[in-house]
Formats: structure tokens, sequence, C-alpha cells
């Protein structure tokens, strides 16, 4: 970089400096870059990238969580996701085995009981374990497990899939006979039934909840010295999680959005870095030689502007089964014609003047006129065509994914959405799930919006309104 | 000279269109023909057990050979036995000749296999609700344009040029998502999707509020997001043009202001905006592929998705070489017109 061009860059963030919503635009690319870097910092699923689509690493979410925040809205709060571990155990020698009792307190004062609660315990070996969940009332469920292992494994107890028929007959000695005559244990919800006030009528609709600490306590017989209970986990999935709550995969969407940050801005960054270059260059060119060549030039461009864009990636799409880095390499193929009619038209007043005449006078190669003298004087149009096609390219991603097309291996916002318009979610309001990735989609576009906007002022003083 | 500038342009069009059939055939020749392919291996087994059952006194050696060469027959028929370029070639003259052949999948609304009729049935669907749209919006366009380049940056130019950058990198079909949810589902006021209720109603007065109570939505979702875009160029053009000097000259001899914005700035300014309005309706034609597959409008775009996801390979290339002509056309005539309003270009056409 000389020091004229130092100049110039100098004297455009002067200009660029005094447009607002430019600086708004740079202000938000900022607090993009930032939640790029801090990503593993603010993710509750820091591998969500790696391990999108296994469905093991998130097995513990509960399905369809609202964001938690929903609770500031409603007078019936839904009770959040939560994990308990508990550490302090006491265990005694029992005939040949040991015996350990550990009791975990869960504090639960909402309304709508969470959709599961999972005990997970790390065994060693076999042993038999009874699970008692004590209610503020006093009144309690048990559940028996025996298990049998060589090596060390998590045994899970969940309410909902395994002590639906002791919620049911804990029911029983509660509620009217003719009201439990109506339904079965596969019908009722357990959950409701844990978390409810024991009075007749309301205990199987749940909507009366018992507030206050509930006691699990476990207990476990060792069936023999080498058997230990290693962890006991509390893990209640809640019926909102998380900062964007949760799909029907389980997946924590908040840990999948930030993910797709990174990949939004390399996707629109890089295709629109690699397109406006081609298109300069090839603008440049076209306009400096003039004659056969410009016209050659000419044509191949008007082939390429006279395809329909989004059409055509959909059919590369579906031939190559592209990933991420081939996808962008298509768009590239098509965006680099955006630049070249205004580079080509302001190569060719550039080209007349005395400045190049001079420069040519003095034996400058071709070369060094087009790379020395004529491209600089390019570099803040540039920069504007660089901005504004960020989100173009943004957006095309997004679509070929939507339509099943896209890289399956990555996250990115399409994506998501894919995944949310495929399994119905626009039909049955899970919003949560498809407005956050539309509107950090619409933001990253606004945000290059401003800075493109902001440019293009600068760059065409006639617009000007002071 | 303008008919020879006419004659010209759209030969050259002629030519441009076929170089990118050319292309679309080439990419579509490899998807084609494993689903070829798989229809011939289909056929052929049909034909065999057909023959057994005909006549069972065949031995297995005359069945191989009489399947074998009905697969040749097949192979001849689609051409499959040729070399790549050569069935390149024949591709590209099929779709330049607008001869699509049969779908594999998809039927018609009368249960008809031929591509074209297939095409034929959903242009005027997309044309309905796109022209709709965009004809909306360029005269909402135009209209805050024109005020907005009169009180140029006032408070009003300001907060809109921001709903431009707002809604500039906005996907359509993300909005129409949104506005399904809200209105079709949070408040039922529009249906979801389609474009007449399932039995429709039979007066055509009904069938015709019926089809305006669908398109509502889809048509609303357009305009919203598209008139800013058109508002903001609209400005600008008028905003250039108005600090030439012939303005200039005309404030001098103090004619109106109004006078000045619609005799004087307007005329210049017209061929940029025709452009420009002419271009969105061109990029209204070949549809916007998912804004109508969210809609489930069966239109073109809409045809070109299920197509892609059923792997009618036939539709889709015919799909999309129609798109393509229409929308070369549009280029075509966009051209025309502009010549016809700008002398200059003629001129500059040449260099």
């Amino acid at each position: 970089m000389t020091k004229r061009d130092f100049s110039q860059m100098k004297a455009l963030w002067d200009e660029f400096r005094r447009i607002k919503f430019g600086m708004v635009g740079l202000a938000l690319l900022g607090m993009f870059a930032i939640l790029v870097i801090i990503e593993p910092l603010i993710v509750p699923f820091p591998d969500a990238a790696s391990r999108w689509r296994d469905m093991t690493y998130w097995v513990d979410n509960p399905r369809n969580a609202k964001p938690v925040w929903v609770n500031w809205f409603t007078s019936k709060d839904y009770a959040p996701s939560a994990r308990i571990e508990s550490d302090a155990f006491a265990s005694e020698a029992s005939g040949a085995g040991r015996m350990y009792a550990v009791e975990i307190p869960y504090k639960y004062h909402w309304v709508q009981a969470p959709t599961d609660i999972t005990l997970r315990l790390g065994v060693t070996g076999n042993a038999t374990y009874q699970v008692e969940f004590v209610r503020p009332d006093g009144l309690s469920v048990s559940y028996m497990k025996t298990s049998k292992s060589t090596g060390t494994r998590d045994v899970r107890i969940s309410i909902a899939q395994n002590m639906a028929p002791q919620m049911f007959q804990f029911a029983q000695k509660i509620e009217d006979p003719a009201v439990m005559n109506s339904v079965t244990a596969a019908t009722v919800n357990p959950l409701a039934i844990l978390f409810g006030k024991a009075e007749k009528g309301s205990l199987l609709r749940g909507d009366k909840p018992l507030t206050g600490t509930y006691t699990v306590k476990v207990t476990a017989l060792t069936a023999d010295a080498t058997a230990s209970l290693d962890e006991v986990e509390l893990i209640v999935a809640g019926g909102v999680q998380g900062i964007l709550g949760t799909d029907n995969m389980k997946r924590d969407l908040w840990s999948g959005l930030i993910a797709g940050t990174k990949w939004a801005l390399i996707i629109g960054l890089l295709t629109s870095f690699i397109a406006v270059v081609v298109g300069v260059i090839y603008g440049v060119t076209s306009g400096y030689y003039g004659g056969f060549v410009d016209s050659l030039m000419n044509r191949i461009y008007e082939v390429f502007s006279s395809v329909p864009l989004l059409p055509i990636l959909i059919v590369m799409s579906a031939v190559f089964k592209p990933s991420i880095w081939i996808m962008i390499s298509m768009m590239c193929i098509f965006f680099w014609v955006g630049p070249v009619r205004t580079v080509r038209s302001i190569a060719l007043q550039i080209k007349e003047s005395s400045y190049i005449e001079a420069a040519r006078g003095l034996g400058a190669s071709n070369r060094r006129i087009l790379f020395r003298h004529m491209i600089p004087q390019l570099v803040p149009y540039a920069f504007a065509s660089m901005a504004l096609s960020v989100p173009g390219a943004i957006v095309y991603e997004a679509s070929i994914s939507l339509i099943g097309l896209g890289d399956a291996t990555r996250v990115t916002w399409g994506q998501i959405l894919q995944a949310a318009f495929s399994s119905g979610a626009v039909l049955q309001g899970i919003w949560w799930w498809v407005v956050p990735p539309g509107v950090a989609i619409a933001v990253m576009g606004m945000t290059f919006a401003f800075i493109g906007f902001a440019m293009d002022t600068i760059l065409n003083p006639k617009l000007k309104t002071r | 000279m303008y008919w020879k500038y006419a004659v010209k342009r759209i030969l050259y069009a002629f030519v441009m269109y076929a170089v990118i059939i050319f292309v679309f055939s080439g990419l579509f020749n490899a998807v084609a023909e494993t689903v070829m392919r798989a229809q011939i291996s289909e056929a052929i087994r049909g034909y065999a057990q057909a023959l057994v059952q005909a006549d069972r006194r065949l031995s297995g050696e005359q069945v191989q050979m009489m399947t074998e060469a009905r697969r040749q027959e097949l192979f001849d028929q689609y051409r499959l036995n040729q070399p790549v370029l050569s069935r390149v070639f024949a591709r590209t003259f099929d779709t330049l000749q607008f001869k699509f052949g049969d779908s594999t999948i998809i039927r018609s609304s009368s249960g008809e296999r031929d591509v074209w009729t297939i095409i034929a049935e959903a242009i005027p669907r997309t044309l309905l609700i796109f022209l709709t749209a965009v004809v909306l919006d360029i005269f909402l366009g135009i209209w805050l344009g024109l005020r907005k380049a009169r009180k140029a940056g006032s408070v009003m130019d300001r907060a809109t040029d921001i709903g431009t950058m707002v809604v500039f990198g906005l996907p359509a079909w993300w909005v129409g998502m949104m506005a399904i949810m809200t209105f079709a589902f949070v408040l039922p006021v529009f249906p979801s999707s389609g474009m007449h209720s399932a039995p429709p109603p039979p007066t055509s007065l009904g069938y015709l509020v019926d089809l305006l109570w669908h398109m509502t939505l889809p048509v609303l979702v357009l305009v919203i997001l598209g008139f800013w875009g058109r508002a903001y160029l609209t400005r600008n053009i008028v905003l250039t043009t108005l600090q030439e000097d012939f303005i200039m000259s005309a404030r001098a001899r103090g004619l109106s202001e109004r006078k000045i914005l619609f005799g004087h700035t307007l005329r210049s300014a017209a061929p940029p905006i025709v452009t420009m309005s002419l271009l969105a309706l061109l990029a209204s034609v070949g549809g916007s592929l998912l804004f109508e597959g969210i809609f489930s409008w069966p239109g073109m775009g809409n045809l070109y998705w299920v197509a892609v996801s059923l792997n009618d390979v036939p539709v889709l290339m015919g799909d999309l070489a129609v798109s393509t002509g229409l929308y070369m056309m549009g280029l075509v005539i966009l051209d025309l017109i502009y010549g016809f309003l700008d002398p200059r270009i003629k001129v500059s056409g040449k260099a």
C-alpha cells in the first residue's frame, strides 16, 4: 500500500464516519464478529456445531421447549430445565455389597410441570435401586429397578417413560374412582400428577400445582464389593429451556443459531469478496482494452447475467450434492457479474483521463496501468459492492438449504429453517424455531445493507442531502 | 436505424438462449440419464414378465434375446447408446423446439403427462400473483420515491431509507412463513396455502372472491417487501436528475416546483425508472421459487420445487427453459423500449 492509497482510505473513512447508519452497520458487524469469537463461552452446548445431528448429544433436553423468557409474559409459568448433581452420598457396608443413600432436593415453584424428569445413575456392576419422590405434602411415589452390567454405565430412570404406572396408582388413591376409570396409565400425564395438589377433581388436569421442595431419595444396594454407585444426577427437562428453546429433535436452538453465525459470515464475506474481486478486474480489463476484447468479454458477461440465478443454483446443487465450499464456489460463478457493468463504465471514464495517458507515455505496461492506476480508484466502489452482495449470498445459501439441497453437515441458519419447515413448525406455531434464524438473516442482511448504502452515499455525491 | 438495432438485438438473444440451453442440457444430462436408465430397466422387467405370461413355451434364452432386443430399441429411442456430446446436442435441440417430452411423475390438473401442458398451466398462476404484486409496488414505490426526492433529507426520507435497508437482506419466503404463522394460525383471517378452497365455490363470483382471498396474503407480503427498494431507486434517479443544469435553468425561469418535478425531471428520469420497473416485472416471471412453495401456490416456482424434490427431470428442464426464455424475452423487450426512449443507447449499443 502506497502512501497515496493510504491517505485515500483515510479520507474515505473520515467521510464514512459521519454517516450514522453506516456506523450502526459497522457496530453490528463488530457484534457478530464478537459473537463468533466468544461462541464457546456463551452457548450451553459447545459441541452443537459438530454434533448437531447426533441424537445422543441432545438426549436429556426436552422436545419443543419454549424459550425461558416466555415465563415473563405468562402467569402460568413453565418449569425450566435444570440439572442437579449430587456428590455427597453416604454409603455403608451391607452384606456382600454396599448400601448407598442419596437425597436430592428440587425446589418447584412453577405452574406447568416439566415435560420429564430423569434420574441418571452412574453405576459399576450389579445393583438394585429404589427411587422415592417425596412431595412437599409428605406423600411419595417410589420405583424399584435392578441393573446388571459388568462395566460402568448410566442407568436412566425417567418419570415419563418408566414411572407412569406408579403415578397412576398414586392418583388412584386420591382421585375419584369414576374419573380414574375413564383414563389409563398410558393416557395420564405422570408429571402433572407428581406436581399436582392432592385434591379431587384437579389432580389429573395438573392445573393446581403443588409448590415447595421435592426430595428425590435414591437408595442403592450393590450386589458385591466390586460394584458401586458413582454419580447421581437429576435432570429436569422443562417446558422452557435456554435463551431460544429447543426444537423437535431436542436441540438447543440458541447454540445452533450462534454456530450458524460463523457460517453466515463465511458464506457472505467469502462469496462477495471473490465475486467482487473477479468482477472488478473483469470490468476494468474489458473497459480498458476496448475493441474486440471488450465485445467478447461483454458477450460472456451477458450469458452469465441472463441466467435465472436461484433455479440454476438449485439444479447445480441437486447434481453436485455440494459441500459448503462448493456451494460458495457455485455462487461465485454467478455473483461476479454484479459489479461488472458499473466498473466497466467507470473504467471507460478513467481510461480517458490525462494521468493514464501520461503513464502510458512514460512507457508503463498495460498491467501496471490496470493494477497500479485504475483498480485503486475502484476500491471504494468495490467495498460498497461487496457489502451489498453479502446478504444475497446468505439468502441464497438459506434458500438452497430450505429446499433440502444444502450442506447437511453444517449448522447454518438455512439448515435450521429447513428442519423447522419440513417438520411443520410453521403450521404447529413453534415460533421460537422459525423466528430467530430468520431474524438473524435479516439482521445480518441489514448490517451489510447499512454499510453498503453508506458507501453508496459517499460514492454518489449527487445524492447527498446534508 | 431503430429496426436494425432491434433485429440485431433479437437475433443475438436467440444465440445466447441457445448457448444457455446447451449448458443446461449438459448439466441435466447426468441427472436425466440415471433416471432414464432406471425407467428403462423397470420397463424391461415388465416386458420380460409379460413375455413369459403370454407364451409359456418360450425358453429362457429366447426371453433373454427378446428383452435384450427391446432394451436396445429403448436405448436407441432415448439415444442412450450414442456418445455423451451428441446426446447433449440432441437434448438442446429438443429443448429449443420446446419438445420437453413426458413427465416422469408430475401430472397436470387434468392428469396429462405432457410437460408443456403442465407448464402452460402454471404460467398464468404465477403471473397472476406476481404481476399484481409488482404493479402495486411499482405504483407505491414511485409515489413514495417522488415524495422522498422532493423532501430529500427530511425525517420522512431518512426513515424510509432505513426501511429500505432493513428489508434489503430479508428473504421473502421467511416473511411468508411469518405471515402464515400470524395470519393463518394465530389470527385465522387468511387461508394458509393454495389457490382455492378445497371444493371451490360453485358460482363464478364466489370463485373470484375465493381466489382474491387466497391471493391476499402472498401479494401483501410481496408488496410490503418490494416497494422500499423501488422507492429508494426512484428517489436517487430523480434526485440525480434534479441536479442537472436544465433543472436549474427551469428553476431560474421561475417555474413551479411541481411543474419542474412532473414536467422536466420525470421526463428525463423516465427511462431508468421504466427499466427498473420492467426489470422487477421480469424478475417475477419465473416466480419466486421458494415463495410459491411456502404458500403452496401452484405456479412455476412451486412446480420447480416439486420437480426438484421428485427428481422429475423433464419437468425441471422444461420449467427452467421456459422461465429462462421468458426472462430473456423480457430483457430484449426492455432493451428495445429503452432504445426507443433514449436514442443514445443505440449508438453505444454498437460499441
